[in-house]
């Protein structure tokens, strides 16, 4: 029912953003890839061959996968959201006062 | 030499981290094995319960309703945080819009979005969709507003006064129909008995319509308020 390599190799895609990019927007869209590895081992995982949780209209209850996991994962999907704006916002921020988005070349901060 | 220690350091760290990942992923057991209890309650009676077609819909909005009133927190809080860093005085000219052709054309297409985000909202117990997911919709309006017509257009004609007016408009009622879950019913936010109509209407599933409503207006207007911020800054120099 799920392949585990493909998330291991989606997840270790963002951490090399996340650790050997130095470009900080860069490093927001590993974080991002690192999550979205993560939502769909989750919907992935609790996938047992059945339909969306859906009922329709005029037939009977049939084999439906869990809510739950769907449920909590459009959470992440919105909390992930909110803390990709805000990370955004401060690099705007950074690059007002500095000149720059890599983060080797901000002063003081290399070495 | 200091260059190759780092590198073979990141090389074993990115090893040790995907045997890590696998091994776990080994011990995790079949789903099917898992599924009992909640998932099966809410699968077999979560119709009955609520009056939701969409069982993900009542999870999100009945059964675990708190925890979607943390979720829109969350976002206001981005959105006030975002606001307080990148807030500013003038008035924002960051772009002039695109051509004539453009600015017809989409002025026939938007009602159509607006209408299909009021759909997607409005259907959230009945069909895929919700609060979350047709407010992002709307906040597509406002975003295309300041590409076409350019950002002084949008900011004439919603101003963030009536995009903060609206997302307060969207929590308070989610917490208002929270509030009166408390007196009616007997809980926070249990979803309200009196409204629940024939199953698959418009205006069924107790309050679950009414809090995608509150959530939809509260997601996009909090979209648009972090596009807005963002792009005014970004564009200064066009001054």
């Amino acid at each position: 029912m799920r392949n585990n390599f493909i998330f291991i190799i989606l997840f270790m895609l963002g951490l090399y953003a996340l650790i050997m990019k130095t470009n900080l927007i860069k490093n927001v869209i590993g974080l991002n890839i690192m999550e979205a590895s993560i939502f769909f081992w989750v919907i992935a995982f609790s996938d047992v061959g059945g339909e969306v949780a859906i009922h329709k209209m005029g037939e009977e209850f049939s084999k439906f996968n869990d809510p739950v996991p769907q449920a909590l994962t459009l959470t992440g999907i919105v909390i992930g959201a909110s803390t990709a704006a805000l990370l955004l916002t401060l690099i705007i921020e950074l690059n007002q006062f500095t000149d720059t988005i890599d983060r080797d070349e901000i002063e003081g901060l290399n070495n | 030499m200091h260059k190759y220690l780092k590198k073979t350091l990141v090389i074993s760290v990115f090893i040790l981290t995907a045997i890590a990942l696998y091994e776990n992923f080994l011990l995790v057991p079949e789903y099917t094995g898992l599924r009992t209890g909640v998932s099966d309650y809410i699968i077999s009676s979560g119709l009955s319960d609520t009056g939701s077609l969409n069982l993900i819909t009542a999870v999100l909005y009945d059964y675990r309703a708190f925890d979607s009133l943390g979720e829109s927190t969350v976002i206001f809080g981005a959105v006030s945080g975002i606001v307080l860093i990148l807030s500013r005085k003038m008035l924002p000219v960051s772009s002039r819009g695109l051509s004539f052709i453009v600015k017809r054309t989409f002025g026939l297409v938007t009602p159509f979005i607006a209408l299909f985000s009021l759909y997607v909202i409005t259907h959230g117990h009945l069909s895929p969709g919700g609060g979350f997911q047709g407010g992002v919709i709307l906040a597509v309006i406002s975003i295309i507003f300041s590409i076409v017509y350019g950002s002084a257009f949008d900011y004439r004609r919603y101003s963030p006064q009536v995009k903060t007016a609206m997302e307060t408009m969207g929590a308070f009622t989610f917490l208002g129909l929270g509030v009166v879950g408390i007196l009616m019913e007997g809980f926070f936010l249990k979803n309200l008995g009196f409204l629940t109509a024939r199953t698959g209407t418009l205006i069924s599933a107790g309050s679950i319509p009414y809090v995608n409503f509150g959530v939809g207006i509260k997601v996009g207007a909090g979209l648009a308020i972090i596009f807005y911020s963002m792009i005014q800054k970004t564009f200064k120099e066009d001054f």
